[in-house]
């Protein structure tokens, strides 16, 4: 029986086609999957599911009846719970208060029911074996717990539909597991699972069916049993995945463009001692809390060391600010592109531009040359936009993605630095990014990539440095690193020598 | 984008035609008579005024759209009449010199501002509330509950370049938001304070010298509200503590009915010196109808709510088409 059943449902954003014709159905008490690229419908199906947008044809069905609500409101209390990818808290409530933002629970003349809201709390999270107080501030809360509050939401409500937009995300694996058996434990009881993901493992441990879109169209439905991940991702893409690229070596007679020496900001890193030749990626991996982000940001001109030495070409820098690292070169594409990436309010060819002129000056835009160094970043990454004059909101996550990514690779820079450079993109795009973070490497570039994505950093890197706790615990060439020996190295293993 | 600009400042061209045909309707004479209000006099009137408010605006709405806010023009006026006023009508100084030392107290109170905002980190709503109660404290210390009589020391029918006095507002206010307008649009000093006002953030990591843009947004409203005051100081002839008093609301209003968004990031110049204009015709036509002197500060309220309201709709409209 079919608990929701989408039929032909069609959707539009001005000229662009979200959705076209989408029709599959979701059984009760399955835990289905819809995986695909980004732009290729998979956000636009959870906002018409979480009451946010309505589709332009077609018809939503949730046990038989029509789904056609208005408002989050409106489609919580119809029965679907949605937890997102973003933390959607309000930090300065308690756990308790944010589950039952919205709808709380209340005695006479509206005064709060505390107690009530408590004590069915702490029932919620016991069932989610959370042991975690009622009372503690939201902003005190880790992703994970986040991510379960969410859950815990939703229950609240009684949703009988439980949809779920990349939920794993920014949770380790010790979490993504308490959350699936979780989830496997709400499965039983007859909650009906969506999941939304581009980590195929997961998706093939958790979901029974398994529904591939493809620019805004169906592209099969799967089961489990019958089918294997690079069918489904040859679903999603529509073709094969590119091999492995095989890299000429580093030509190590050249002298380093950027040499680090016992940098340190207490006390979050010490001791951090790399170089990086012209031509070379260098992989950081380091789990979160490690301190890499914060490396790149020393690097970057965000924050002052506070011993060492940082050297381009020979010399010694002391960066002030971002303004005076891409001056000499230096340039970083920020892991959240939303807080630190994006302009909203400016024309994507202007968000392109911005650092490239920038670095110019403040004084008058040469609006031929910089739409020229737009169009061409545009065409150099491919970035799928319907106009470069309208703000980066429309954009699918891939591709306001390569939008950051364009906004640095425009300067021209010699030292390129990525942080979770395919963080929440879709495989598609992931394999763009690195093909041009190797063409910019061949063409020179030195290039440290940051991401707590190993499969990535495997694939990517000619030497791999471990970050634990604020120290580079050990370097690793490239071809020979296995997953394990970078994932020791990143929890326990005491420092091996180079 | 820029289209988008462009059609946000028809949008305001619009509603001042609309306002002035309203008027030129609803105050028709009786035959024989001139009218009133659609008259050469009447509107170089209205545009005396409005500079005032106008040319402070142009400062407020650059604030607006870096993301801050400025409550300090009002005072800042007031505190460049007295300035001005005492150097001209005391101190014996030319009215030039006068006016020279005035802007730089502007200049002066605007950095002043932004060393809070920037350095001392503190929001921009209480630096400059703050500030306000100091220059206007300023003010009424150095007058001590005199007035310098400016009046009475220019010549009479005091005309520049052939020009009567009652352009020295208009013209003033004119070029500054041609100059700013351009600023705003065709340099990368205007883009990079929109870009602080939409994302200062991501401002920061693109490399854009946030501090510095955001120091000349403030240290800029601050210059331009001194403008205002040396241009009131001639036009109404007086420096006194206790002008301009609650200008800073109606300047910030003229920018946002003009297009700015005070969550920053959008907005334009031209459009807060339009808002002004319309602001000024409001309490230019409003006295000349019988009955509506108790009505005209609603009236104005209802417009701005009214405008913004407006805009909000149209700007959902084509973002949901």
């Amino acid at each position: 029986m079919a608990t929701l059943e989408f039929k032909d449902v069609h959707k539009s954003f001005g000229a662009v086609r979200a959705l076209r014709g989408i029709s599959f159905s979701v059984i009760s008490g399955e835990a289905h999957a819809v995986v695909g690229e980004n732009g290729a419908g998979k956000s636009t199906l959870l906002k018409i599911l979480a009451g946010i947008t309505r589709p332009d044809r077609g018809e939503v069905r949730l046990n038989d009846a029509p789904f056609d609500h208005a408002s989050p409101r409106e489609a919580l209390a119809g029965g679907i719970g949605m937890v997102f990818q973003e933390r959607l808290a309000f930090p300065n409530l308690t756990v308790a208060g944010n589950i039952f933002a919205g709808r709380e629970i209340t005695g006479t003349a509206g005064r709060l029911a505390e107690r009530a809201m408590r004590t069915r709390t702490r029932a919620l999270l016991d069932q989610l074996h959370l042991s975690i107080d009622p009372d503690m501030p939201m902003e005190n809360a880790s992703a994970a717990v986040a991510q379960l509050v969410q859950v815990a939401r939703a229950l609240a409500f009684d949703c009988r539909v439980l949809v779920l937009d990349e939920p794993t995300t920014s949770l380790t694996d010790a979490e993504v597991e308490h959350l699936f058996r979780i989830l496997d434990d709400l499965k039983k009881r007859g909650v009906t699972l969506l999941f939304v993901s581009h980590r195929l493992p997961e998706v093939f441990r958790l979901c029974e069916r398994i529904t591939v879109l493809r620019d805004g169209a169906w592209a099969g439905t799967f089961d489990r049993g019958t089918t294997t991940p690079d069918a489904i991702v040859r679903a999603m893409v529509g073709r094969e995945p590119p091999a492995r690229v095989d890299r000429p070596a580093v030509d190590l007679s050249q002298p380093p463009i950027l040499s680090v020496d016992k940098l340190a900001r207490a006390p979050i890193f010490r001791d951090v001692s790399f170089e990086i030749r012209p031509g070379e990626i260098v992989g950081m991996f380091g789990l979160v809390g490690s301190g890499r982000t914060e490396i790149l940001e020393t690097l970057f001109g965000l924050a002052r060391p506070t011993a060492g030495r940082i050297r381009v070409r020979g010399a010694d820098v002391a960066f002030r600010s971002p303004r005076e690292a891409s001056r000499v070169g230096i340039a970083l594409v920020p892991e959240d592109r939303q807080r630190l990436g994006l302009h909203f309010n400016l024309a994507i060819r202007h968000n392109i531009a911005l650092p490239w002129a920038s670095v110019r000056g403040l004084g008058p835009i040469h609006r031929a040359r910089e739409t020229k160094t737009a169009d061409q970043m545009v065409r150099d990454l491919s970035i799928k936009a319907a106009s470069t004059s309208a703000p980066p909101e429309s954009l699918s996550g891939g591709n306001q993605q390569k939008v950051v990514a364009a906004k640095w690779l425009a300067t021209d820079p010699s030292v390129l630095l990525l942080d979770e450079p395919t963080k929440g993109v879709d495989v598609g795009a992931k394999f763009e990014i690195h093909n041009l973070i190797r063409e910019r490497a061949a063409a020179g570039m030195a290039c440290l990539v940051v991401s707590s994505d190993l499969p990535e950093v495997l694939a990517l890197a000619d030497r791999i440095l471990v970050v634990r706790e604020g120290e580079i615990r050990g370097e690793l060439a490239g071809s020979a690193a296995t997953e394990e020996a970078v994932m020791r190295l990143a929890t326990h293993e005491a420092v091996v020598p180079v | 984008m820029k289209a988008l600009w462009r059609a946000r400042e028809l949008s305001t061209v619009a509603i001042l035609v609309v306002e002035v045909l309203f008027f030129t309707w609803y105050l028709w004479p009786e035959a024989g008579r001139s009218h009133p209000f659609f008259n050469f006099g009447n509107f170089l009137l209205i545009f005396k005024y409005s500079s005032i408010y106008g040319i402070a605006a142009i400062g407020a709405a650059i604030v607006i759209i870096s993301g801050g806010i400025d409550l300090a023009p009002g005072a800042i006026i007031a505190l460049t009449t007295v300035v001005t006023g005492y150097l001209f009508v005391e101190a014996g100084w030319p009215l030039w010199a006068g006016a020279g030392v005035g802007l730089v107290v502007g200049a002066l109170a605007g950095l002043l501002a932004s060393f809070l905002i920037v350095r001392v980190k503190l929001p921009p709503f209480i630096a400059t509330l703050g500030v306000m109660g100091i220059w206007r404290g300023t003010a009424f210390i150095i007058t001590e509950a005199r007035f310098y009589d400016l009046s009475s020391k220019l010549p009479p029918n005091w005309s520049i370049a052939g020009l009567s006095v009652d352009w020295l507002g208009p013209i003033v206010m004119i070029v500054l938001a041609a100059v700013f307008q351009r600023l705003m649009t065709g340099y990368q000093w205007g883009r990079s304070i929109c870009a602080v006002g939409g994302n200062e953030t991501a401002a920061l990591f693109s490399g854009v010298p946030v501090n510095w843009i955001k120091t000349s947004a403030y240290v800029l409203s601050g210059v331009l509200a001194a403008v205002s005051g040396v241009v009131l100081a001639v036009v109404q002839g007086q420096g006194k503590a206790d002008l301009a008093s609650g200008y800073e609301l109606d300047i910030i209003a003229s920018a946002v009915v003009g297009g700015a968004s005070l969550v920053g990031g959008r907005g334009s110049v031209a459009g807060a010196v339009l808002g002004a204009l319309i602001f000024g015709v409001l309490r230019n036509a409003l006295p000349q109808i019988p009955g509506a002197t108790f009505y005209d500060r609603l009236i104005v309220g209802v417009v701005v709510i009214g405008i913004v309201v407006m805009d909000q709709v149209l700007t959902r409209r084509s973002a949901a088409n």
